[in-house]
């Protein structure tokens, strides 16, 4: 009976494992866009600074300079922000809805071949914001486990090894799927100069998001 | 990949999607875009908040204070404005936990969400910072989170100094106003305060410059973030005397008022933002400065 379970959610596994690279790739994303979100404020109050400087400059401008205002700044940054996750959803969770899975072998050999015939460091930047995008995921993921099992059950070690189990099994299981698809992608994928300038950043900032 | 794990797949794929679905922008993006199709109401919050772990919400505003704050009951005052309670029975409560805790801001938590959930994120935060014992916290918190930082902030704002002298007047207070250069009615975020030039201007409360600039319209112009979503801008300085990302210290000189920018006549604009959002400087405070008639700018 246990297998006949098994071998139904089998059957579906095509549906839920390209959402499931998806929402991982998203949620990591979110993870770094939040963690640096007072940076992209004082980044936007320099450039605000310097653009009210611009435009104060001459009579017919300077009603720009209340269009982004001291008072809108706070919600500009966080538009910032929220336009910059958006992007990066864009250019790596998106793709990973066309994960098409093979044998595990193969995938492994696919990989390894595509990684070979890199030709320049733009071709890495989407597949390596993949991995470290999608450990970011796996981290908040399980820090959200671990958070409400303590809540809910006051049993702190059993917390810790949720959250431990959860970032093992995602970093096991679904992190290098992620990777491999955004590898395949990013053979074929264009607008690589706009890609890698939003997805750079990104790349740190998933790192600093870890814990 | 094909291994013999579907139920563990599934599982974590469920996971995933669950933390996409109700915890990211996108995901909201997705939900409202679905709530509209099939014209259902949707539970997705604005895009923006999920950003700062729920703390940056602007706050209901509290009525005028009846009397002066006490500087040491001023985070007390902000969780009675947040709780409907009294800041002299909140107080004490503030300080135990405070103790107990090791900062304000996890005290705030145990208020408001539990001191269990407030223990849990002194343990696993980065910082004693509010944001970060907020990210520390499950999604389900958030509701609680919102509360206390609201609170946090009011209690910021309660604390706040004056820059000038309280003998300095009034001359254009906050709202909206017929604006006395470009004419039509636009609101004035802040409150001017009209002085002579050279006269010291003082920190609030302690914080970190997060700008000081010049440009025509708001003259030589400095930000100070005191954390908690608490912002204030000091607006036509004649001189700014710190620099970009310096710390300050409440009641430090940091400009000398002046008539840069955009003005009638020399004066101090004084604006405070609560979430980014700006709120009349006089709601905390018991003595307001006299109000001189005719508007400034």
């Amino acid at each position: 009976m246990r297998w006949n379970v098994a071998e139904r959610v089998n059957r579906i596994r095509w549906i839920f494992l390209p959402l499931g690279l998806c929402a991982l790739a998203a949620v990591g994303a979110h993870a770094a866009a939040d963690v640096v979100g007072d940076r992209v404020l004082w980044f936007v109050d320099r450039v605000d600074a310097l653009f009210d400087a611009l435009w104060s400059s001459w009579s017919f401008t300077a009603p720009l300079v209340d269009l982004v205002g001291l008072t809108q700044r706070t919600w500009f940054a966080r538009a910032v922000a929220l336009a910059w996750e958006l992007a990066a959803d864009a250019l790596i969770a998106v793709p990973l809805l066309g994960y098409d899975e093979r044998d595990a072998a193969r995938e492994w050999q696919l990989g390894r071949d595509l990684l070979r015939r890199i030709r320049s460091p733009l071709q890495l930047v989407r597949p390596a914001a993949a991995l470290l995008v999608s450990l970011a995921g796996a981290f908040s993921i399980a820090r959200m486990v671990q958070g409400s099992l303590q809540l809910a059950l006051h049993l702190s070690w059993l917390a810790q090894l949720a959250r431990a189990a959860t970032l093992v099994s995602l970093a096991a299981v679904l992190v290098p799927r992620a990777v491999f698809r955004s590898l395949e992608h990013a053979r074929t994928a264009r607008y690589r100069v706009p890609a890698a300038i939003v997805l750079v950043p990104l790349l740190v900032a998933a790192v600093l998001s870890w814990r | 990949m094909k291994t013999r794990l579907p139920l563990l797949e599934l599982f974590l794929s469920a996971l995933c999607l669950w933390a996409g679905w109700y915890h990211t922008p996108a995901g909201a993006l997705v939900r409202t875009a679905g709530a509209w199709l099939f014209r259902t109401r949707t539970t997705a919050r604005p895009l923006l908040a999920y950003f700062g772990a729920g703390t940056l919400v602007p706050p209901r505003l509290p009525p005028f204070l009846a009397g002066p704050v006490p500087p040491a009951q001023a985070l007390a005052y902000g969780a009675a404005a947040v709780l409907d309670g009294s800041p002299a029975e909140l107080a004490p409560r503030i300080r135990t936990l405070s103790g107990r805790l090791g900062s304000d801001d996890a005290a705030l938590i145990a208020l408001f969400c539990g001191e269990d959930a407030a223990r849990y994120a002194v343990d696993e935060a980065r910082s004693a910072a509010l944001d970060d014992l907020a990210r520390a916290l499950p999604p389900r918190a958030e509701p609680c989170i919102a509360r206390t930082a609201q609170a946090a902030m009011l209690g910021e704002a309660y604390a706040l100094g004056w820059p000038l002298p309280e003998t300095v007047r009034i001359t254009s207070a906050f709202g909206v106003r017929e604006h006395p250069i470009l004419g039509g009615w636009r609101l004035h975020a802040g409150v001017d305060l009209g002085t002579s030039v050279g006269t010291p201007v003082r920190a609030v409360a302690g914080g970190v410059v997060r700008r000081a600039s010049s440009d025509g319209v708001n003259g030589r112009i400095l930000v100070l973030d005191h954390g908690r979503g608490v912002v204030t801008t000091y607006c036509h300085n004649d001189a700014l005397l710190v620099r970009n990302g310096q710390r300050v210290d409440k009641g430090q000189i940091i400009a000398r008022t002046g008539n840069s920018g955009r003005t009638t006549g020399p004066h101090l604009h004084y604006q405070i933002d609560l979430a980014g959002e700006p709120v009349d400087p006089l709601r905390f405070r018991a003595q307001h400065p006299r109000t001189a008639a005719g508007a400034t700018d």
